[in-house]
């Protein structure tokens, strides 16, 4: 009787004002037939993860290198001079090679001024800066350090858009940094020139990487790096280089390897993308 | 049958869920059964009252977080609910769309106390984003324990039961539905001088597709009958403004802005044509009630959409511009093609005696028409087959007619009806079921779950349910 029934009845259409006949949690085998799954997934190869990941090391580099330069600053094996005028003179290589063809008088007029700004400026209130977290206890001043440059390292902008990154905090934290142990150094022109050092480490080295950074320059960097600190500290040296070939190649690797539990469901209930007008390109779309 | 309506969403906010939940609940007042309704507060609104056709509704008096939501604390409100459910001896606890987590909180008192729970999914989610990926955790649990679920479209069932995790055959489809009599056509508001009207109400927000409609609009510039008259209001207004102001347009583009959803009929009837662009909807009422006061219309095929009204009464477009233009040439043409369109506006004239007007009319609307001649060939062929352009318009009335077969909620109500009868012979869930089903589906939950089962314990022993008061019935009106 009730096979009678079955066979009768009309069949199943996927609309709301048919299907009389059906109760009301009666599923269709065609249900979820528009199920998509891993439609935009994208699957990285090792050598790009590995590739990819150098941005992260290089900014952990980045912060290796600067805190290198205050070690040498504070245990007075180099004067500050024979750090500040190398630093200038890389520092005017880079710019040229930055600006590269576009580099013009009005544009070298402009940014020298902001570089005599910003060198006067920062002359004149070295003394200052200097002596403005002397007061507060070394153990203190290194732990704050610590943490600020993790939050530097959190906040950089690797090239990725997401609500994490904000390049104002990166900074912000690496100059608190940078401030907090200028104030542990000898004399104000050691402070000067650790905040000019400051400011070529985490104002400009990340502008030009994430202009022309190339996968290989790791290599150099990272032997910088470690030969610099196989004269300063050798435990540093084993954390450090320890550290950074995990990040550079077992990471990915686990990165790699995980990758086959991507699961991403579309369907027709996915909201429909479309090109947001704002006020940039209002006028080109008119 | 003793029903709690639970949603975080209703009179005096409006929407969609409001409207669900208010007609809903007329009708099955209507229908002999009790029907409270539970909601925060919404500023004076606060308190117990009683609306039309003697509904009563708690306003209960919890503060609201973000977006018309109570802040989901989950065991917090649960003495004031446990008196609430308990004083009006509710039956069946009915909650009202994901986003309200009043509902949510109800709907776990309500399997606390051994009620039956049935609860009503508004929305579509995706999966995709974090967002998405937390508030699909929390409803798998809630919804693991609730008897029934009822979903507003096919696609809704299917996206309730993937993030949900619910069983199929615990999910029914049933549709939302349009008051006819309330959305009735009136063509005689129409414009007599042969301008086409294009009528978009919704909220001015970027789901609602506002960045499309921006786009769409300025393709008409150069035909100058059609007209734009746009409801609602929200953050994409400026948007809307500045095109109107770039393009020319001020005269073109009708901005009403916000208005009462009684005095929405008033705008829609004097169009020909509705759209819709919509990004993502479940049922989408505003098509529905664009078709029962007889316009054309025109929408964007996502979610839910595609199943709500037969292809006579709608054009699908996807959701682009380029799309979206083509079906408005193909409503349009359809209009230009069909012969009542003259009619209305004739037969008014006469009665009205205005026969010198009458024929000023006559005279500017073949003049429209003569100019309408060198604009229509200039109008890009929309790609669609030859088909749809000669598929007549239907008339008004007739589209009127025909959403009333489809759509009414008396009909709603008797299936909802339905459910509630078989979740009532369903056995209620034991509290080790319970704490079952929240393990399996997200065990970061029974933190609160045996909070509030402990607490229930606490009232049960402080103020037993033997001894709390019932509230006075008030006596049904004849009517």
């Amino acid at each position: 009787m009730v096979k009678k029934a079955q066979v009768k009845r009309r069949p199943w259409v996927k609309n709301l004002y048919s299907n009389r006949e059906y109760p009301d949690n009666y599923t269709d085998p065609s249900f979820l037939k528009d199920l998509r799954t891993n439609l935009h997934v994208r699957i990285y190869t090792y050598r790009e993860a590995v590739a990819g990941i150098t941005v992260l090391n290089n900014q952990i580099s980045c912060i290796t290198g600067f805190l290198i330069l205050y070690q040498l600053l504070l245990s007075d094996s180099v004067a500050p001079t024979t750090i500040l005028v190398p630093s200038c003179g890389v520092t005017g290589l880079g710019y040229l090679f930055y600006r590269g063809r576009s580099l013009s008088w009005a544009l070298l007029g402009e940014d020298s001024k902001t570089l005599v700004t910003v060198v006067l400026f920062g002359y004149l209130f070295s003394p200052m800066l200097h002596t403005l977290t002397q007061a507060i206890s070394t153990d203190t001043i290194y732990t704050m350090t610590f943490f600020v440059l993790l939050a530097n390292l959190m906040f950089s902008h690797y090239g990725l858009d997401v609500a994490m990154v904000s390049k104002a905090i990166s900074l912000n934290a690496a100059i608190f940094g940078a401030i907090c142990l200028a104030s542990r150094l000898p004399s104000s022109y050691h402070a000067f020139v650790l905040l000019v050092e400051a400011a070529v480490f985490f104002v400009l080295y990340p502008i030009i990487t994430e202009a022309k950074w190339r996968a290989q320059c790791m290599v150099p960097i990272f032997s910088i790096c470690c030969l610099a600190l196989y004269w300063i500290s050798h435990p540093v040296l084993y954390l450090y280089a320890t550290t950074t070939i995990f990040i550079n190649f077992v990471c990915p690797l686990i990165f790699v390897w995980q990758q086959r539990f991507k699961f991403n469901i579309h369907g027709p209930w996915d909201e429909a993308i479309v090109e947001e007008n704002t006020d940039e390109n209002l006028d080109a779309n008119l | 049958m003793r029903i709690c309506m639970v949603s975080d969403f209703f009179y005096p906010s409006i929407g969609g869920v409001e409207e669900h939940v208010y007609n809903l609940s007329q009708m099955l007042l209507r229908q002999g059964h009790k029907v409270v309704v539970l909601t925060h507060a919404y500023g004076d609104c606060s308190g117990v009252r009683y609306i039309t056709g003697g509904m009563k509704v708690y306003y209960l008096p919890i503060k609201v977080c973000y977006n018309q939501c109570i802040l989901p604390t989950a065991v917090c409100n649960v003495p004031m609910l446990r008196a609430v459910l308990l004083r009006e001896r509710i039956d069946v606890v009915h909650g009202h769309s994901a986003f309200s987590a009043l509902a949510h909180e109800a709907l776990m008192v309500g399997s606390l106390l051994g009620l039956k729970t049935v609860f009503t999914d508004h929305s579509l989610f995706g999966f995709a984003d974090l967002s998405a990926a937390l508030t699909n955790n929390l409803l798998e649990v809630n919804l693991s324990m609730v008897n029934h679920a009822i979903c507003v479209s096919h696609i809704g069932k299917e996206n309730t039961v993937l993030r949900a995790r619910v069983a199929k055959h615990r999910v029914s489809v049933i549709p939302n539905a349009v008051d006819t009599a309330l959305f009735t056509p009136d063509p005689q508001q129409r414009p007599s001088n042969g301008t086409i009207n294009i009528v978009v109400a919704s909220r001015l927000v970027y789901r609602k597709g506002i960045d499309l409609l921006a786009g769409i609009i300025p393709r008409f510039k150069n035909i100058p009958y059609v007209h734009f008259i746009i409801v609602g209001d929200g953050p994409k207004r400026d948007l809307l403004e500045e095109i109107r102001e770039k393009t020319n347009m001020q005269d073109r583009v009708e901005m009403v802005g916000a208005v009462e959803h009684a005095q929405v009929r008033d705008h829609l009837v004097r169009g020909h044509i509705f759209v819709n662009t919509s990004l993502t909807e479940a049922y989408c009422m505003a098509i529905v009630e664009a078709a029962a006061c007889g316009l054309q219309v025109v929408s964007t095929s996502v979610g839910g959409i595609p199943e709500v009204l037969p292809k006579s009464l709608i054009l699908l477009a996807e959701p682009e511009i380029d799309a979206i233009y083509t079906g408005i040439l193909v409503a349009i043409e359809r209009h230009l093609r069909c012969s009542f369109k003259v009619n209305p506006p004739a037969t008014a004239g006469t009665v009205n005696g205005h026969v010198p007007t009458e024929a000023n009319g006559r005279g500017k609307r073949r003049r429209n028409k003569a100019n309408k001649a060198t604009p229509t060939p200039q109008l890009p062929q929309p790609v669609l087959d030859q088909k749809s352009h000669t598929k007549p318009v239907l008339c008004p009335y007739r589209c009127n007619e025909l959403v009333e077969t489809l759509y009414n909620w008396e009909d709603v109500a008797l299936r909802t009806v339905k459910v509630y009868d078989r979740v009532l012979q369903e056995r209620s869930f034991t509290t080790s079921e319970l704490v079952y089903a929240v393990w399996q589906h997200g065990s970061w939950f029974l933190v609160f779950f045996v909070v509030a089962h402990f607490m229930m314990r606490l009232l049960e022993a402080w103020r037993p349910r033997s001894r709390v008061e019932p509230a006075q019935d008030m006596p049904r009106s004849p009517s």
